[in-house]
């Protein structure tokens, strides 16, 4: 294959960007094993992450963790398959349910985190 | 007759493929809140989150429930992660990222994450129940 292949064609872009969250997403997952990890050092030498850059760094992985979400969530309705009285869900629907967890999870979570911040 | 050898059923592909769509599932669903709110509107003091005072992070991170949960959001995406970087290395033209012991790397980074994981989960806040 040429070496810029994934460059020519917006579809080739789009899944090596789609498969390139991987990495943003797991370095942010490390910090957040870092902020835990902090939380051992006792209470005079606790520092959250809260610069500029950590921000910054913050909302381009935010980027890419929606478009993970919106891609692989989209793609749930062909792989899950579900019978229901012997016929098969519409993928569509599979999907629509995935989106409805994903918001009902991400309000269950942003209210878990700052429910107890207070 | 016999027909020679077997066919064997591949259940380490079942057990990494498991891992992956479990890893892309619960990155999909959980991450991005996680993102939104510990690393953007808290730190810019928009809302008051958990994690940004000693007290409050440390009475969570102290409930089993909740060191289970970050054991689940941290340790098992990696396994998608790991599948997903393995072949856009394929893809960009490198085939020694299908190798055994490229596998073992990919997957190895994985297992060591999870392991660091439980490490510091169990180090770090001592459990206590609610």
């Amino acid at each position: 294959m040429p070496a810029g292949w994934w460059t020519r064609k917006r579809h080739y872009f789009l899944y090596v960007v789609r498969e390139f969250t991987a990495l943003p997403l797991a370095l942010w997952l490390l910090w957040l094993l870092v902020e835990i990890k902090r939380a051992g050092d006792g209470p005079a030498r606790y520092s959250p992450h809260g610069s500029t850059a950590f921000v910054v760094f913050s909302v381009i992985v935010l980027l890419f963790a929606l478009y993970h979400s919106v891609t692989f969530l989209s793609l749930t309705g062909v792989i899950i398959r579900v019978k229901l009285f012997d016929r098969p869900l519409p993928s569509g629907l599979i999907s629509l349910a995935m989106f409805v967890l994903w918001a009902v999870a991400s309000v269950v979570i942003g209210f878990v985190l700052i429910w107890f911040g207070r | 007759m016999s027909t020679g050898a077997r066919q064997r059923p591949a259940l380490m592909h079942l057990y990494w493929w498991f891992l992956f769509s479990q890893g892309g599932v619960i990155a999909a669903l959980l991450i991005p809140v996680h993102v939104l709110i510990q690393g953007i509107l808290g730190p810019l003091g928009v809302v008051r989150v958990v994690d940004r005072h000693y007290d409050t992070w440390v009475q969570v991170l102290g409930n089993p429930i909740v060191k289970l949960y970050l054991l689940v959001l941290i340790a098992v995406p990696f396994f998608h992660f790991a599948h997903r970087l393995r072949y856009l290395l394929v893809d960009f033209g490198m085939p020694v990222a299908r190798t055994v012991p490229a596998q073992a790397v990919f997957y190895g980074g994985a297992v060591v994450v999870t392991l660091l994981t439980i490490w510091v989960l169990l180090t770090t806040a001592p459990l206590s129940l609610p």
